[in-house]
């Protein structure tokens, strides 16, 4: 147990690393521009005087690092300095957006895991049947599609056509479940049909590749039932594989929310981005970004201790 | 019951029974489970859903003729190997490069084929379509056939740069890496995982709200956003080669790297390197149109996919399908491009799954 311990602390490790790196590149990304940050924000047409208090107010008067240390001092207790353009702190600004973008991708993977697992393994046991390749074809199609070709075509079929849901995602205070759910109806579909077809061909393959292993093939000579082959031999064998699937499919839907959430309008911390982006909002870009860098590097990190904790093998490698 | 839906089944029943006798399971099972399905669909849905599942039948059908048709053309033009090679491929994978085929006339004789200029302002906006402007007008006046023609060239052509540049960086570097080991070999592989470590969109989205979206800062960001992917792949398959014994024959004659690199690992490792290239290049695409689409790539008044989907997708909400367009012409191509790499990567890995 000791042994194991050691091995996830490891990972644990390499993982706060790699995000340390991280800050530091998205940190000094911005340190690149050429010229002055205050003067590049403000524009050509600012007076000295308001880029020196701009100046003063980003803290562009101490070096470089002094400032990334305080940077990240304040980024882990929930501090991310102050937006340039609107002069509020930048955790006002994207605060709540954070909240509703985990409720939107936490909607979308309760849907889309189950069933697409569930959905993965019957393709696999149905493998090269006429089944399979039509699902082959269909989750192909649903991933080569941009996220925002399968947004409008949920709005215009299910919103505008059969007005069944709203298409333009609008929150407020004070909703109950139920209305917040049927109102992020069609964003969180939008998710759900991209993931899961990832996650179904990415459990098909992993199912595939260990029905074929040679100790299946034993149990079915020595006479198992076939449910029992699965249940029994298969699954313990695959939880890891499954793990893995869910934990990379959930990293890959925090990046599809950006576009998602743009397409529905959806108060959430992509376009918040996406808004600092086009008005060029640095603390906020900073921000979210390393918001989201964190979080896709913290799932990635729970694939792999899922994967430690599920396979005994990966505990002595060799 | 309307002489259409009586023929509608009738057909369909004819067409499973024809399939049962003469043998074709899967075509048997395919027809049979449609029948069952529209008994469902005619319940709920009525004719329409009958008649829109016709149309969609119809659509298949001719796609797969049309596939099939360019499979022989290509068998027959091409050299005999490669004939040889090509009548291995599924309809899917024709019918992918059928497309791709399409796409790259298009691209290349854009301004022959389409009827007006990319920025030409025409007519009034959103103007219907008629028989000059097949499509309709945009949210300025300008022809939008005309732009989806002009769009073919910009965007895949950007997205072809792009991921030649990824590719030519990550390949040069996992093949170094391989061939020298020992700290480059650390150093690239600690880089690489960094790199991806960062979700490629908002690493594309910090770079460029940085550098500002011009055309060369999406390339190169692009490109360094991916490379390391392709790192990744080349320094695993350059590795299984490298341990080689004919490798290490060519060692010893005192060959050096770059001749190791050009003349023994390449050579043995281009079928992968091609499939990858072709996944590679939908994630370009892909990126770069999710880009555009937020304001943040290719600028006006360049004709650019997707950004011609944002900047008319108010029209949705009229029931009007023309912003689909843009975006369909986006999957339609990442779509083709995976079925030509699925083939490829199931004819080079030679595994045939069980």
């Amino acid at each position: 147990m000791g042994d194991l311990l050691r091995l996830v602390l490891k990972r644990l490790g390499y993982g706060l690393l790699t995000l340390l790196v991280v800050s530091i590149l998205i940190f000094f990304a911005v340190e690149m521009l050429p010229g002055d940050v205050a003067e590049q924000i403000l524009g050509q047409g600012a007076t000295p005087e308001t880029v020196a208090r701009l100046r003063e107010q980003l803290g562009l008067n101490q070096p470089a690092v002094v400032r990334y240390l305080q940077w990240l001092g304040g980024a882990v207790q929930g501090d991310f300095g102050i937006s340039a353009t609107s002069g509020d702190p930048v955790m006002d600004v994207i605060g709540t957006r954070f909240v509703n973008t985990l409720f939107l991708a936490a909607y979308a993977a309760v849907i889309a895991v189950p069933v697409a697992i569930i959905l993965g393994i019957i393709v696999a046991l149905l493998r090269n049947t006429i089944f399979d390749r039509v699902a082959n074809v269909l989750t192909l199609t649903s991933i080569s599609s941009p996220e925002f070709f399968l947004g409008y075509i949920l709005i215009l079929f299910l919103a505008v056509k059969a007005n069944m849901f709203p298409a333009i995602a609008n929150l407020s205070s004070g909703m109950d479940l139920g209305e917040l759910l049927y109102r992020t109806f069609l964003p969180a579909l939008t998710l759900v049909l991209v993931v899961t077809a990832h996650m179904m061909r990415m459990t098909r393959a992993a199912i595939i590749a260990l029905l074929s292993s040679p100790y299946i093939e034993m149990a079915r000579l020595k006479g198992v039932p076939p449910w029992k082959v699965i249940v029994r031999h298969a699954l313990p064998n695959a939880w890891a594989p499954i793990i893995n699937v869910v934990a990379l499919n959930l990293a890959y839907l925090i990046t599809g929310v950006v576009l998602v959430e743009v397409v529905f309008v959806y108060p959430g911390i992509g376009q918040a981005l996406v808004d600092a982006v086009s008005k060029r909002d640095f603390p906020v870009v900073q921000a979210c970004s390393l918001i989201f860098a964190a979080t896709f590097i913290l799932l990635n990190l729970a694939a792999d201790v899922g994967a430690i904790l599920t396979n005994p093998r990966l505990r002595h490698p060799k | 019951m309307s002489v259409f839906v009586i023929g509608y089944y009738a057909a369909l029943i004819c067409a499973s029974c024809l399939a049962a006798y003469f043998n074709y399971r899967k075509v048997f099972m395919m027809v049979f489970s449609l029948t069952l399905i529209s008994f469902v669909l005619g319940i709920i849905g009525g004719v329409p859903a009958l008649r829109n599942v016709t149309i969609a039948a119809g659509m298949l059908a001719l796609a797969a003729g049309v596939s099939y048709a360019f499979r022989e053309f290509l068998i027959q033009i091409a050299k005999p190997d490669l004939a040889k090679e090509l009548r291995t491929a599924p309809l899917t994978a024709s019918f992918g490069m059928f497309v791709v085929f399409t796409y790259a006339i298009a691209g290349i004789f854009a301004p022959w084929i389409a009827p007006y200029g990319e920025a030409e302002v025409i007519t009034s906006a959103f103007a219907p379509a008629d028989r000059d402007m097949l499509l309709g007008a945009d949210q300025l006046g300008r022809d939008v056939f005309s732009r989806l023609i002009y769009g073919a060239r910009n965007t895949v052509g950007i997205a072809l740069v792009a991921t030649i540049l990824a590719f030519i960086m990550g390949a040069l570097a996992g093949l170094l890496a391989a061939v020298k080991g020992g700290w480059f070999d650390q150093v690239m592989g600690r880089f690489a995982d960094v790199i991806m470590s960062i979700p490629s969109l908002i690493f594309a989205l910090l770079m460029l709200s940085i550098l500002g979206p011009k055309i060369w800062v999406i390339v190169i960001v692009v490109a360094i956003i991916y490379a390391p992917r392709v790192f990744r792949l080349t320094r695993a398959v350059a590795g299984n080669i490298v341990v080689m014994d004919y490798i290490e024959a060519a060692k010893l004659r005192g060959e050096g790297d770059w001749y190791l690199i050009r003349r023994e690992i390449l050579p043995n490792s281009t079928a992968p390197l091609i499939a990858e290239f072709g996944l590679e290049f939908c994630f370009v695409f892909l990126l770069i149109a999710g880009l555009s689409f937020l304001g943040l790539g290719i600028q006006p008044p360049t004709a650019d996919w997707g950004s011609m989907v944002r900047e008319n997708a108010t029209l949705i909400s009229f029931g009007d399908i023309t912003p689909l367009i843009p975006a369909a012409a986006i999957a339609l191509l990442t779509v083709s491009v995976n079925f030509v790499v699925d083939w490829m990567l199931f004819r080079s890995s030679g595994l045939k799954e069980q």
